[in-house]
């Protein structure tokens, strides 16, 4: 039997205000460089505006590229190479319905770069007022799977397991924005929908633990809840690792191998998987531990009146 | 037990021949597609078609009789062999056809081509069927734009009560006398609803007629239409076929005195006003531009005047012009004495041309509520629709028309693009578009012509003019045609907009996601390869950790995905992107379950249980918490799918199959073989 770990008694309970500290910290980092940069770094998806993925035959001077386009009086276009030289990515926050900025763009460089064959190899151009929406849609999306997600795990479990679950979601959640702000990556539709993923997926391990505390509940009666949380976090945990090795190996593989279009939402799969093994043991669990020795404290005092 | 695993045998069998039949389509399609290259070449090279022509013959069976006519004076031998490779190739393009309809569709991220989402422009509407327009009615309207650009708002109930704190009654711009507020609203409300039904109509037949294999054309809400266009090389020419509105309207030009008598009192209206405002705007600048082309022959100095400040008294409230685009060309002589009429320039024909620079400015004056008043209540102006070269500098035309069309689009029986012979006005060579119309519309042009020769009629298309002729004689074949520069492409596009109608409400682009189709080739091969390098990878993590027991958890984890593509297959579900990554995480996620259930069978081992025991219980303590945590990620997939659009729809759905695919594959077809295996073989050691 091939194993990476024995049989563990290790107390991950014992480390639980260092680790809530740690996640206090990144948590509290990145909202700090969120409202340096001025909240999350919203794509056009949320915010409206136009990207354009331009392929030239060579790779032009993006002096020359900036010029055409104020030429064209697009003076405010965020310009980038995406990849390779000859890709350049546009950015126009136009925030006007039903403009044809990529068609004048376009046209713009092909005047410009005759010799150069511009191709507009992806347009996205979202109106102000379906960014709006979207961005409404994705909040609510979050919220009600939150919601749900409490719903059914409190019926499954017990309540105080649905709100550490939902605190460590909402926990994942923060950390995952927090790491893109940090590294200033966009937040666009496919973040989102890798932000609901790792809800998922992060629910998936805790509901594994919470299931093992449980289980071993019925066996252990009068075990403290400190002890049985220790006890299944130990006997989950060969599982644990193994399943988050293989996801988290995809993920990478996805960032990595994914191409660009993606690698916003590996990035976002690759911080949340993490995070969410993670926010299982120190998020989750220490909410049920502190709110079931107040739950025993308050007995013990009721105790001692009666007596 | 036995019994039991009996059934579930079968029931995996079946899956199993299920998936791969509904698999195979999307196999063997890919290797026809290459085949077919081979042929198309062939075809190409001997008939010197274009590739584009071939596949329009092939999708409306007309090659054969296409290559016929084109052949027609080769020897029959070389027709002969033509006609072989033909014969073969449309076989085979009725097969691919077949075939690609029962394979996985390819969302436009990986096929490339455009997503169009369409709104009613309601403003635009209310412009538009509003009558009596005057500036108050504009003023409230420019107000109300905000409500319409923001999300979730309801624009009539907004109408609605901005004319109501105004003490404006609708009826003073809409519907009849005696309709009341509410009346009118629910008739205007109607009137949008009903429009994007039959716009949705003619969408189609315009899309159909462009000739786009596949479109997905739907309706999103109450006033939203979204089109899929796959695999669309020229996106812009489809942006204009769709969103053109296609209104043609024949309109009488008025006589040039009166459009002099109108430029006459604008000036004099807006000398008052300058005057009023002390001559400031004389000593706006003296930067000056040469322009050799002067009013009346005369060549004169012009210079830049930053109109904003000429017209800031006048112009209407909350115009925001570019500041760059106001500096225009007026003609310093007359500028003084001709604020208007400086803007203008007579370019002999007696038609007024306006330098591209001053557009904007003459539109501004136009629009001022002063100016409006001196226009005659029966008559507009309308712009032309293209520039037109002279000099060095760009003209468009100005018309004064009257306001109610003679005759319209409506009446339109058919169009067709032509090339014209050189009779008449155009030149041998040049695309036209030739108009027949019905009997009414016969009627009323006979009448129209007869009655007004030497006059001339603008045709209008979409408030903009295209051709204002002169009217020879009557015409009474009911037949006319649009000339004028067009390419080809123009006027075929022009033709097919004329032959399915005007929109019945103007529409607006407000999200377009556009995918070349390297682009789409490139995402194909880089998901395709992410999933294979993550499949074996997982896979001999597995084999390597868990051994015999791993292998078999490979298994179930190579079924779950056959299924999992069958399943889309089936379903036509749409393959995307993001459904691609779906796919990927459905990987890492369905070893979870085999994980889960392995790790319980080895703890059980672990406390001294034989095989068989242990693999019992594995199974039935892990039950419970595949079922949970699968559930839960279930629901937030379901989330996903209620709230996204095309591509995350694509990764839902992709997950939420493959989350049952995998619930399957790991409880029941894992048991099913470990069952056979320890009852045959009576295992007393597991491989695991």
């Amino acid at each position: 039997m091939m194993q990476f770990l024995g049989e563990t008694h290790i107390d991950f309970i014992k480390l639980r205000w260092k680790a809530i500290a740690v996640s206090a910290v990144i948590i509290l980092a990145g909202i700090v460089s969120m409202i340096i940069k001025g909240g999350p770094k919203y794509g056009v998806d949320f915010l409206g505006g136009t990207v354009i993925q331009v392929h030239f035959a060579q790779a032009p001077d993006i002096g020359d590229v900036r010029s055409a386009l104020a030429n064209a009086s697009y003076g405010d276009v965020e310009i980038k190479t995406f990849g390779a030289p000859n890709e350049i990515l546009l950015r126009v926050h136009e925030q006007r319905e039903g403009l044809a900025v990529s068609e004048s763009i376009m046209k713009a460089l092909r005047e410009a770069f005759p010799q150069n064959q511009p191709e507009a190899r992806l347009v996205e151009s979202v109106g102000p007022k379906v960014g709006r929406e979207l961005r409404t849609a994705a909040i609510w999306a979050t919220l009600i799977s939150l919601v749900l997600i409490l719903i059914y795990v409190s019926f499954r479990f017990e309540f105080i397991f649905a709100v550490g679950a939902v605190v460590a979601l909402f926990h994942d959640v923060m950390v995952t924005l927090s790491f893109l702000s940090f590294f200033d990556l966009e937040v666009n539709l496919t973040v989102v929908a890798a932000l609901l993923t790792i809800v998922g997926y992060s629910l998936n391990d805790t509901i594994v633990v919470m299931d093992r505390i449980r289980e071993n509940r019925r066996i252990h009666r009068d075990a403290g809840i400190e002890k049985l949380i220790n006890l299944s976090v130990n006997q989950t945990l060969g599982r644990t690792i193994i399943t988050s090795l293989t996801v988290l190996m995809v993920v990478l593989i996805l960032l990595f191998f994914g191409g660009d279009v993606i690698y916003n939402f590996a990035f976002a799969m690759t911080v949340g998987v993490i995070s969410g093994v993670y926010s299982t043991v120190y998020i989750a669990a220490p909410i049920v531990v502190e709110w079931h020795k107040k739950a025993e404290m308050q007995k013990i005092r009721r105790g001692v009146k009666v007596a | 037990m036995r019994r039991n695993n009996l059934v579930r045998t079968v029931i995996i069998v079946l899956a199993v021949i299920w998936s791969l039949w509904q698999l195979y389509p999307t196999f063997i399609v890919g290797r026809q597609k290459n085949e077919a290259e081979s042929y198309f070449a062939k075809v190409e090279q001997q008939t010197a078609l274009q590739r584009d022509e071939i596949n329009e013959a092939l999708n409306s069976g007309q090659l054969e009789q296409r290559i016929r006519e084109r052949l027609r004076h080769k020897s029959s031998d070389s027709l002969q062999q033509v006609m072989k490779e033909t014969s073969s190739l449309i076989a085979l393009h009725d097969k691919i056809s077949k075939n690609d309809a029962k394979a996985i569709k390819r969302g436009l991220d990986l096929q490339g081509g455009t997503y169009l989402v369409y709104e009613v422009n309601l403003p635009k509407l209310m412009r538009d069927v509003a009558k009596n327009k005057d500036a108050r009615f504009e003023e409230i309207l420019k107000e109300l734009d905000q409500v319409a650009a923001a999300p979730n708002t309801d624009y009539f109930a907004a109408l609605q009560k901005r004319f109501a704190d105004a003490g404006i009654r609708l009826n003073r711009y809409f519907g009849s006398r005696a309709q009341t507020d509410a009346q009118i609203i629910d008739e205007l409300k109607k009137e949008a609803d009903d429009s994007i039904a039959r716009n949705l109509e003619i969408l189609r037949n315009r899309i159909d007629q462009f000739g786009v294999s596949e479109p997905s054309i739907t309706q999103q809400g109450n006033r939203r239409v979204v089109v899929e266009l796959a695999g669309i090389t020229d996106v812009n020419r489809a942006k204009n076929i769709i969103g053109k509105t296609a209104l043609l309207e024949f309109n009488l030009v008025k006589e040039p005195q009166i459009f002099q008598d109108i430029i006459t009192k604008i000036d004099n209206l807006l000398k008052r006003d300058l005057a009023a405002k002390s001559g400031a705007a004389t000593a706006a600048a003296d930067t000056s531009t040469a322009d050799t082309t002067g009013a009346g022959g005369k060549v004169s100095q012009d210079k830049a005047v930053n109109v904003s400040e000429l017209f800031a008294g006048s112009s209407i409230a909350g115009d925001s012009a570019n500041a760059s685009q106001d500096s225009v060309q007026v003609d310093k002589e007359i500028f003084s004495g001709n604020p208007f009429l400086s803007l203008l320039r007579d370019v002999g024909s007696g038609e007024v041309a306006v330098p591209a620079k001053n557009v904007r400015a003459v539109e501004r004056i136009l629009n001022n509520p002063g100016v409006q008043k001196v226009i005659p209540p029966d008559a507009e102006f309308a712009w032309s629709n293209k520039p037109e070269q002279v000099a060095d500098e760009q003209y468009y035309y100005l018309y004064l028309v009257k306001k109610e069309p003679e005759l319209s689009g409506a009446l339109l029986t058919n169009a067709q693009q032509q090339i014209a012979s050189g009779a008449g006005m155009t030149r041998q060579g040049e695309w036209t578009v030739s108009m027949q119309m019905n009997d009414e519309g016969t009627k009323i042009f006979s009448r129209v012509t007869g009655a007004n020769v030497n006059k001339r009629l603008a045709i209008i298309l979409d408030n903009k003019v295209v051709m204002a002729p002169n009217i020879k004689e009557k015409i009474p074949s009911g037949s006319a045609s649009i000339e004028g520069s067009m390419d080809a492409d123009e006027a075929k596009d022009l033709a097919i907009v004329l032959r399915a109608g005007a929109l019945q409400a103007p529409m607006q682009v407000i999200e377009e996601r556009t995918v070349g189709p390297s682009l789409g080739q490139d995402s194909i091969s880089k998901g395709t390869w992410s999933a294979l390098i993550s499949l074996l990878l997982v896979m001999v993590f597995m084999a390597i950790y868990y051994k015999l027991s791993g292998v078999l958890a490979d298994v179930a984890l190579v079924l779950n995905i056959v299924i999992l593509l069958a399943c889309m297959a089936f379903l036509k579900a749409t393959l995307t992107l993001p459904g691609i990554a779906g796919i990927i995480l459905t990987i890492g996620m369905a070893v979870d379950a085999n994980v889960l259930i392995l790790e319980r069978i080895r703890e059980e081992l672990r406390t001294g249980k034989t095989v068989r025991t242990s693999i019992e219980a594995g199974y039935d303590r892990a039950f419970w918490t595949i079922f949970d945590s699968n559930i839960t990620t279930l629901l937030t997939a379901l989330v996903l799918y209620q709230f996204g659009t095309g591509p995350i729809k694509g990764f839902a759905v992709t997950l939420m199959f493959g989350l049952a695919v995998s619930m399957f594959t790991a409880i029941v077809v894992t048991r099913v073989i470990y069952d056979y295996v320890t009852r045959r073989y009576n295992l007393k050691t597991l491989s695991i």
